[in-house]
C-alpha cells in the first residue's frame, strides 16, 4: 500500500493512493478545506474528477470508509493509525472477555496492557471519558489508544488471542 | 492624476461593471482579469469620455461621454493599492520557506531555467527597444513573470492539479513569486531614484535594510504575529491583520520602498503561524474586492489610442515570449521528470501573464518623470497593458485546447528526443 503526498503551494495537498489493480486515487485537498477526490487508470493517466466535498462531508464519507458506522469485518481488524506507533482500535466485548461486568478500576486494564481505553460506546450511548468506576458489559464497543504490543496484550485479556 | 471625489454612484458602476464582465468571462470559459481590464477601459476618460453622443446621435438629449466616464479618483486609486497589497499578502501568506527548501533541487533548476531564458531574452528585447537599462530591466520583468493567479484557478478549473504536471507549474511560480518580491524593490527603488546612479544606490541600500528588517521580524516575530490575532471574533482577526499589513505596507511606500514587497513580508510573518487556514477564508473576498478594483485601475488609466504605437512591441513580446516560456515551462517539466506530453502542458500553461505584469507597470507608470521620461513610462505602461490581455487570454486557451496541441506536438518531441536505430533516408 504506497501513498504519495505532495505539496501544491497555494492550493493545498495531494495524495496519490495506489490500488491493487494498478490504478490510483488522487486526493487534492485545498487549503479551503475542499477535497476533490480524482481516479487514475494508471501512475501515467491522466485523473478524472469523481466528486469533490466539503470539509465536514469528506470527514463523514471518510469515517464510513473507516468501517465506523458498519464494519462487515472483525472488529479488531479496524485500526486508525494516529503516529508511526499509535493505533485507535476498536474492540468488543464477548462473553468469553475476562474483564466483561468488572468495573475499569478492577480489571486494571492501563496496567496490565498499557492501552487506555478513551470511550465506551453502548447501544446509542457513547461513554467518553469513562470513570474508573464505569462496568464493562457484554456487547460494549471499546475505543482504545495504545501501540501494537499493547493492543496485543489487550486482545489477549478480551480472549481473542488468536491474533496474539 | 486623482483629484477629484468618487460619488458612490461611481462606485456603483465600477462593481456592476465588473461583476458583469465577470459573468461574460464566466461564460465563455475565460480568465476574468482581462475582462475587468477591459471594462475599465470602456468606462474611463480615454473611450467613454472621447464618446461625442450628442454629435454622434443628432440629440441634445444624451449627455457628453466624458459626463459619464469614471475618472480616476483618489478612491479608486486607493482601492487598486490595496488590492496590490492584498494580492502580495497571499502570496506571503501561501508561502512556505520549509517547502521551498524541501523542494529545492527541482524547484532551483526548473526556476533559474525559466528566470534565464524569459528574463534574459525580455531584457534583450527591452533594450533593443528602449536603448537603456531601466525600460529593458522593467521588459524583462513584464514578460518573465507568469500569472500565479490565472494558473493556479485554470489547473483547478481543467483538473490538472491532480496530475503530474501541476507540480512543476506550482513549483515555479513560487521561485518567481520570490524572484519578483526582491525584483520589485530594486525596480521601485530604480524607479524612484530619479535616474540618478547615486539616489538610486541609496534607495537600493533603503530598501534592502527594509526588508532586512522585515526578514528580522519574520523569523523573530513569528510570536507575536500568533499573538496578535489570538482572538475568536472574525471581526477583530480581519481588523487586526489590515492594521498591521495596510500600515507596514504604507510605511514601506512613505519611505520609498515596494508597498508590494512590504506585503510580501507580512503575509510570510503570518505564514508561520497556526491562522493561516483563518485568514486565508476571511480574508478572499477582500482581496478578490480590491483586486478587481486594481484590475479595473489599470484599464481605466490606459489609453487605448497609445495601443497602436506599441502594436509592435506587444507582437514582437508575443512573438518572442510565448515560445520562450514553452521552452523552458518543456524544461521544467522534464526536471521534475515528467513525460513528453505533460511538460508540453507546464510550458503551455507557464505562458500565462496577469497581475504581476501589472504591478510593474503600475510601477512603472508610478515612476513617469522620475527614474523614466513621461513619455518612455507611459510606452511601457500601454505596452505591458496590452501583452498581458493578449497573453492571458492566449495562455488560458492554450491551456484548455491542449489535447489538440499535445497531439500534435508530442509525437516530433518524442521522435526527436527517442531517435529509431535505424537512419531514415529521406
Amino acid at each position: 500500500m504506497t501513498i504519495y503526498e505532495s505539496d501544491l503551494p497555494g492550493v493545498g495537498k495531494k495524495f496519490e493512493v495506489e490500488l491493487d489493480d494498478g490504478s490510483r486515487l488522487v486526493i487534492v485537498t485545498h487549503n479551503t478545506g475542499k477535497r476533490e477526490v480524482y481516479m487514475k487508470a494508471s501512475a501515467d493517466a491522466d485523473g478524472d474528477k469523481l466528486f469533490e466535498a466539503s470539509d465536514r462531508l469528506a470527514r463523514k464519507i471518510g469515517t464510513i470508509l473507516e468501517g465506523a458506522y458498519f464494519q462487515p469485518v472483525q472488529t479488531e481488524q479496524v485500526e486508525t493509525m494516529l503516529s508511526d506507533e499509535t493505533y485507535l482500535e476498536w474492540y468488543g466485548v464477548t462473553e468469553n472477555a475476562e474483564i466483561a461486568g468488572q468495573s475499569l478500576a478492577k480489571a486494571r486494564v492501563r496496567e496490565r496492557t498499557g492501552v487506555s481505553i478513551v470511550a465506551i460506546q453502548r447501544g446509542d450511548e457513547l461513554i467518553s471519558p469513562p470513570t474508573p468506576e464505569t462496568v464493562l458489559e457484554v456487547g460494549d464497543t471499546l475505543v482504545v489508544i495504545g501501540d501494537r504490543e499493547d493492543c496485543l496484550e489487550f486482545e489477549a485479556l478480551l480472549g481473542d488471542d488468536h491474533r496474539a | 492624476m486623482a483629484a477629484e471625489s468618487t460619488a458612490l454612484i461611481d462606485l456603483g458602476v465600477l462593481f456592476a461593471a465588473v461583476a458583469i464582465a465577470g459573468l461574460v468571462a464566466q461564460r465563455i470559459n475565460q480568465s476574468v482579469i482581462p475582462f475587468y481590464i477591459l471594462v475599465g477601459m470602456v468606462l474611463g476618460e480615454y473611450v467613454l469620455g472621447r464618446l461625442d453622443f450628442p454629435a454622434l446621435l443628432g440629440t441634445e438629449l444624451v449627455p457628453h461621454g466624458s459626463e459619464l466616464a469614471l475618472l480616476e479618483t483618489e478612491f479608486i486609486y486607493l482601492g487598486a493599492e490595496i488590492g496590490i497589497v492584498l494580492l502580495l499578502f497571499f502570496l506571503g501568506l501561501e508561502f512556505n520557506l520549509d517547502r521551498l527548501i524541501a523542494a529545492r533541487d527541482r524547484i532551483g533548476k526548473a526556476g533559474t531555467w525559466d528566470l534565464g531564458i524569459n528574463f534574459g531574452l525580455g531584457f534583450v528585447l527591452g533594450w533593443a527597444i528602449f536603448g537603456s537599462f531601466l525600460p529593458a530591466f522593467l521588459t524583462g520583468g513584464i514578460v518573465y513573470i507568469s500569472s500565479s493567479a490565472i494558473i493556479t484557478k485554470s489547473l483547478i478549473d481543467l483538473g490538472w492539479i491532480a496530475n503530474d504536471e501541476a507540480e512543476p507549474m506550482l513549483g515555479t511560480l513560487v521561485y518567481e513569486d520570490l524572484f519578483i518580491a526582491v525584483y520589485l524593490s530594486i525596480a521601485t527603488a530604480l524607479v524612484f531614484g530619479g535616474g540618478d546612479v547615486v539616489e538610486a544606490v541609496g534607495q537600493i541600500g533603503v530598501a534592502i535594510g527594509f526588508i532586512l528588517v522585515l526578514l528580522l521580524l519574520v523569523y523573530l516575530g513569528t510570536e507575536w504575529f500568533q499573538r496578535a490575532l489570538e482572538t475568536d471574533s472574525h471581526e477583530f482577526t480581519t481588523l487586526r491583520v489590515l492594521g498591521i499589513t495596510v500600515l507596514i505596507s504604507g510605511a514601506a511606500l512613505s519611505i520609498g520602498v515596494s508597498e508590494a514587497v512590504a506585503a510580501f513580508f507580512v503575509g510570510m510573518a503570518f505564514s508561520a503561524t497556526e491562522h493561516v487556514h483563518d485568514l486565508e477564508n476571511l480574508l478572499e473576498p477582500l482581496r478578490d474586492t480590491f483586486a478587481a478594483i486594481f484590475f479595473f485601475w489599470i484599464g481605466l488609466v490606459t489609453d487605448p489610442s497609445l495601443f497602436p504605437g506599441v502594436a509592435g512591441l506587444i507582437v514582437a513580446a508575443v512573438a518572442v515570449t510565448t515560445p520562450t516560456k514553452l521552452v523552458s515551462g518543456y524544461l521544467g517539466g522534464r526536471i521534475y521528470d515528467l513525460d513528453e506530453r505533460r511538460s508540453v502542458r507546464v510550458g503551455l500553461g507557464m505562458t500565462v501573464r496577469g497581475e504581476f505584469s501589472l504591478i510593474i507597470a503600475s510601477v512603472a507608470l508610478a515612476g513617469a518623470g522620475a527614474g523614466l521620461a513621461q513619455g518612455t513610462a507611459e510606452e511601457i505602461y500601454a505596452f505591458a497593458v496590452g501583452y498581458v490581455l493578449f497573453m492571458s487570454l492566449l495562455g488560458t486557451t492554450l491551456m484548455q485546447y491542449s489535447d489538440r496541441i499535445e497531439s500534435v506536438v508530442v509525437p516530433k518531441l518524442e521522435r526527436v528526443s527517442a531517435p529509431t536505430p535505424q537512419p531514415i533516408d529521406d
